[in-house]
């Protein structure tokens, strides 16, 4: 079996943002749609500001709350795991953004829809990675295979990550590390 | 070239010049059959099944024309691109995976090149503004625009006797090798006043003359080989993504990397040890480092007595006048950490440092970066696989500049003085042995420059691949030295400051509607850029807007330019090549870059790996007579800072989210960085009473902006940083209305003016 998660190495993610240009760049995403984002971690998580990140977008989980309480069936899960979004079935009633404790649905309101990652399940199927991926300089976001690969070395629930086991989230992380600082006397 | 598709260019121009969201996009491209057919959707496990999902994403490899395209913005990486078009519809792109520097990687900035194509934003015809800043434009033809030129250029002639009034400045814009044509275009109509020199890193080329005979580095690609990197004053994980790779590769292996910095950046959080250095104080420091090697008897005294030339003047210099107590104090890095480090940078080959070119903007800043060569030669590393004291190399430009060399028309009169090179990539080339040459201006002092030019005047001004009113220093001074220009011309892509200030803006062509050829100043690979679409609207690339003009210019009277009246763009690409070129990089014909990016056959990936030096005495000089020439200490020695003229330090490097002013104002990327801001440190914070969000005063003697502050320990309690290149968003902040012209201390040897002192400024802040 098959089961497709994003793993997000925040020691060796040096905070570029590529990846989620990169998702737009691929999906041709309307100014203001962002389906993937860098959050930089509180200072109570890493010591200094805007120094250490998730790189975040749909954590695609086992259990998705917004496939549960969508009432068109706009979502739908492959047997790989990827939640997929329909935005034609989409009626726009948002259930799935107060439903997901990701905050991954966005509500496009030109368009009166809602969408989100795909994890580019179309590159999937032709043997590609996620554009996301594909654009990480430093390997930090990579895809991985929950059956198949070792992911001892990572954790599910990390600090500020919200704990939503009822969800399962698929996605895996490795923590930042700070570096041994010499400052100046100011 | 592909022809026009049945498509046609008009409708997609008419959908897109307007604002249109990505799905009435998608509509426009399923009308005309573009996304008829949608790939399989997966095996569905839950939810209903019969579903057809609607791709907006990736079409299948088959769905797409596939061109090679290159980043041709001042970056590091210069990363080739796949670009996949569908129905002459630029879809998206790619890194070429044919590099192994970007491994099919580009960067926040080269992601977003589609929208930039498509932007309701860019500029789309030829306009002219009556009243500069008014906002008020109108829509001309290009004969209109170009005639209104051509005239203006034969007044200047007939009332000056020469074109020493028409004006050029040109940078980085596009590093495309047929962009030099903007140069040749000038050379074509006469001999003109350049804005020579770079605001870049021209300290920092002459310090490594004067060291080693040329600016070389070491293919960064073997920094995996180096068991112990110094970062100093450079910020890859921000400005030159692709290499970090190589970085924690080498830490893998157990390198140490320790970051020199006055920023905490974002590097310097991946590094094993951060200092946080006091800026300017970087020749201290590697002086101090220096004199520690020398003490524990630490210098690679073999490779020194084979290779080095003044180096037992420049040991008495250390001995002399160098203390570590006094290193520490002009660095603000603690004696037991310079010894610390020295010694373990000493204890292990090969160990490289990466100067980055922020530390070279100082008014010492060339002599920081020969102080830094210094300790790196001192240890034998200097060509050395692993090795070396890295800056930046020309060695892979060897182009013809066909578009460049042009020829002055007969009778042209020009300047009769002694003039230097006109930037760091002359190569020296003219169109004729005529005895007159052009005029030379420093680039970074612009205003300075135009507002003292007499015999004749600088009347008429030239902009290309620039925008001077975000990026270069002064800029209130520089509004008011545009007062005394009758005509100032702008080709660029965007609305941005320069062209608000503009009489005539001429629109150009994207890098993906225009051939041209690419390197590195950095890595090793050359990329081709296809035309990979039509381009839009009415735009025109540098030569083609060279070529028209020629031809307007000619029509009015005869002779008047030199330029071709008739190029082909692919044509003009292909004539930059040259038997040089192919043999570096092991390729029989450009078409040959078709299959991909290549990389330049290095005999080491180690510069100077034969230790013989392009000095006068073909050593590496501690001492060079070329740099007394020049107007430098001849011996590699301490050179004071700027004195600060205001309370703070005032620091304003890149950002990650534009290459200077360009990539930031697509609204792509607003959504990632919405507004500038001030960094200032939580100390300081408190003494001035503000918190995050606050809005604040910075000013100091040349200007005063207002923005908003993060309160962020990243920052020294006594400098405010906030970064570069914005503009936009009807909000006028721009960090050089702060930024004076005060120059650097080098530059002037190999680029033919200094550079500027763009990190030794100062400022004050205080609640708005």
């Amino acid at each position: 079996m098959t089961r497709y998660a994003f793993s997000v190495n925040a020691e060796l993610c040096i905070g570029c943002s590529s990846c989620g240009m990169a998702c737009k760049n691929q999906n041709i995403l309307d100014p203001g749609m962002v389906w993937r984002k860098l959050y930089p971690l509180s200072e109570e998580i890493y010591p200094h500001k805007d120094r250490a990140f998730y790189s975040l977008a749909c954590n695609h989980c086992s259990q998705p709350a917004c496939l549960e309480g969508c009432p068109v069936g706009a979502y739908t899960q492959r047997e790989d795991g990827i939640v997929v979004h329909n935005e034609d079935v989409c009626i726009g009633c948002r259930n799935c953004l107060r439903n997901c404790p990701f905050g991954a649905p966005r509500y496009n309101e030109e368009e009166g829809h809602v969408e989100k990652c795909s994890m580019c399940w179309q590159r999937i199927d032709e043997g590609l990675l996620p554009a996301c991926v594909q654009a990480c300089p430093t390997n930090a976001l990579t895809l991985v295979d929950l059956d198949v690969d070792d992911v001892s070395s990572t954790v599910q629930y990390p600090p500020g990550f919200p704990y939503r086991p009822d969800v399962e989230p698929s996605t895996r992380f490795v923590l930042p590390v700070a570096p041994k600082i010499i400052r100046r006397d100011v | 070239m592909q022809e026009k598709n049945s498509l046609g260019n008009t409708n997609i121009q008419q959908t897109l010049g307007s604002k249109v969201s990505r799905r009435d996009f998608l509509k426009m491209m399923a009308a005309v059959g573009a996304i008829a057919a949608l790939p399989g959707n997966g095996l569905l496990r839950k939810g209903p099944g019969a579903t057809v999902i609607p791709s907006t994403g990736y079409e299948g490899k088959d769905a797409y024309q596939v061109f090679h395209n290159a980043c041709p913005r001042n970056c590091y990486d210069t990363c080739g691109i796949l670009s996949y078009v569908k129905d002459g519809v630029l879809k998206f792109v790619e890194g070429d995976p044919a590099s192994t520097f970007t491994r099919g990687g580009l960067c926040v900035k080269g992601y977003s090149y589609p929208r930039s194509v498509y932007s309701p934003d860019r500029i789309k015809y030829p306009m002219k503004q009556e009243g500069r800043g008014s906002g008020n434009w109108v829509r001309i033809s290009w004969d209109e625009a170009l005639d209104t030129i051509a005239k203006k250029i034969l007044e200047l002639k007939e009332q000056d006797g020469s074109l020493l009034g028409l004006g050029m400045t040109k940078y980085s814009g596009n590093f495309g090798i047929t962009h030099y044509g903007v140069e040749g275009m000038m050379s074509s109509l006469g001999y003109t006043t350049r804005f020579v020199g770079t605001p870049c890193w021209p300290a920092g080329i002459d310090a490594q003359n004067f060291d080693m005979g040329n600016m070389w580095c070491n293919d960064p690609e073997d920094m995996v080989k180096s068991k112990y990197i110094i970062i100093w004053g450079a910020n890859p994980c921000t400005n030159s993504i692709h290499s970090m790779k190589y970085i924690n590769e080498a830490k893998r292996h157990g390198a140490k990397v320790v970051v020199i910095d006055p920023i905490f950046t974002q590097t310097a959080a991946k590094a094993d040890e951060y200092w946080q250095i006091k800026p300017g104080g970087d020749g201290a420091l590697a002086l101090g480092m220096a004199r520690h090697l020398l003490d524990k008897r630490l210098e690679d005294k073999a490779w020194l007595e084979e290779n080095a030339e003044g180096y037992s003047e420049f040991a008495s210099y250390l001995r002399r006048e160098i203390t570590l107590d006094w290193a520490a104090e002009q660095s603000g890095i603690p004696v037991e950490s310079i010894k610390q480090i020295t010694e373990e940078f000493a204890a292990v080959k090969p160990a490289t440092i990466w100067l980055g070119y922020g530390l070279q903007r100082h008014v010492n800043g060339g002599a920081n970066v020969r102080a830094i060569d210094a300790f790196v030669a001192m240890t034998g590393n200097i060509g050395k696989v692993g090795g070396g004291a890295r800056y930046g190399h020309l060695f892979t430009w060897g182009f013809n500049y066909n578009a460049l060399v042009q020829s002055a028309p007969e009778g042209s009169v020009g300047y009769t003085g002694k003039t230097g090179p006109m930037g760091e990539f002359d190569t020296g080339q003219s169109g004729d042995a005529a005895s007159y040459t052009d005029r030379a201006f420093n680039i970074n002092k612009i205003a300075q420059e135009i507002m003292d030019a007499t015999e004749p005047p600088v009347r008429m001004l030239w902009v290309a691949n620039k925008n001077v009113l975000s990026q270069d220093f002064d800029r209130n001074k520089i509004i008011e030295a545009f007062k005394k220009l009758d005509l100032i011309v702008a080709v660029d892509l965007f609305f941005n400051p320069t062209v608000e200030q503009a009489d005539i803006v001429l629109p150009t062509t994207t890098l993906f509607e225009d051939w041209t050829v690419n390197v590195s100043y950095w890595h090793y690979w050359m990329s081709i850029n296809e035309q990979a679409i039509a381009p839009m609207y009415e735009t025109k690339s540098d030569i083609e807007i060279a070529s028209a003009l020629s031809a307007k210019i000619n029509s009015l009277k005869a002779g008047s330019c030199t330029f071709p009246e008739n190029i082909d763009s692919k044509e003009m690409m292909v004539k930059e090549f040259n038997d040089g070129i192919y043999s570096l990089f092991g390729i029989n014909s450009w078409e040959d870059l078709k299959d991909g990016a290549r990389k330049a056959k290095l005999a080491s990936s180690a510069s100077w790996s034969d230790n013989k030096f392009g000095t006068p005495s073909t050593k590496y000089e501690f001492k060079s007579s070329i740099a007394e020439e020049y107007g430098h200490t001849a011996l590699v020695k301490y050179k004071e800072p700027r004195e600060a003229y205001a309370s703070y330090r005032l620091l304003t490097p890149h950002s990650k989210y534009g290459l200077h002013s360009q990539f930031q104002n697509l609204d792509w990327m607003l959504d990632y960085n919405p507004e500038p801001l001030a960094y200032i440190h939580p100390k300081l914070a408190r003494e001035k009473g503000l918190v995050d969000g606050d809005t604040v005063r910075v000013y100091n003697k040349t200007g005063e902006v207002q923005l908003k502050v993060s309160v962020n320990d990243i920052v020294p309690a006594d400098t405010i940083l906030m970064y570069e290149g914005w503009y936009g968003q009807n909000n006028p902040f721009n960090v050089n209305i702060l930024v004076d012209d005060e120059s650097s201390d080098m530059g002037k040897y190999k680029t033919g003016a200094p550079g500027v002192a763009i990190h030794d400024q100062f400022a004050e802040i205080e609640k708005a």
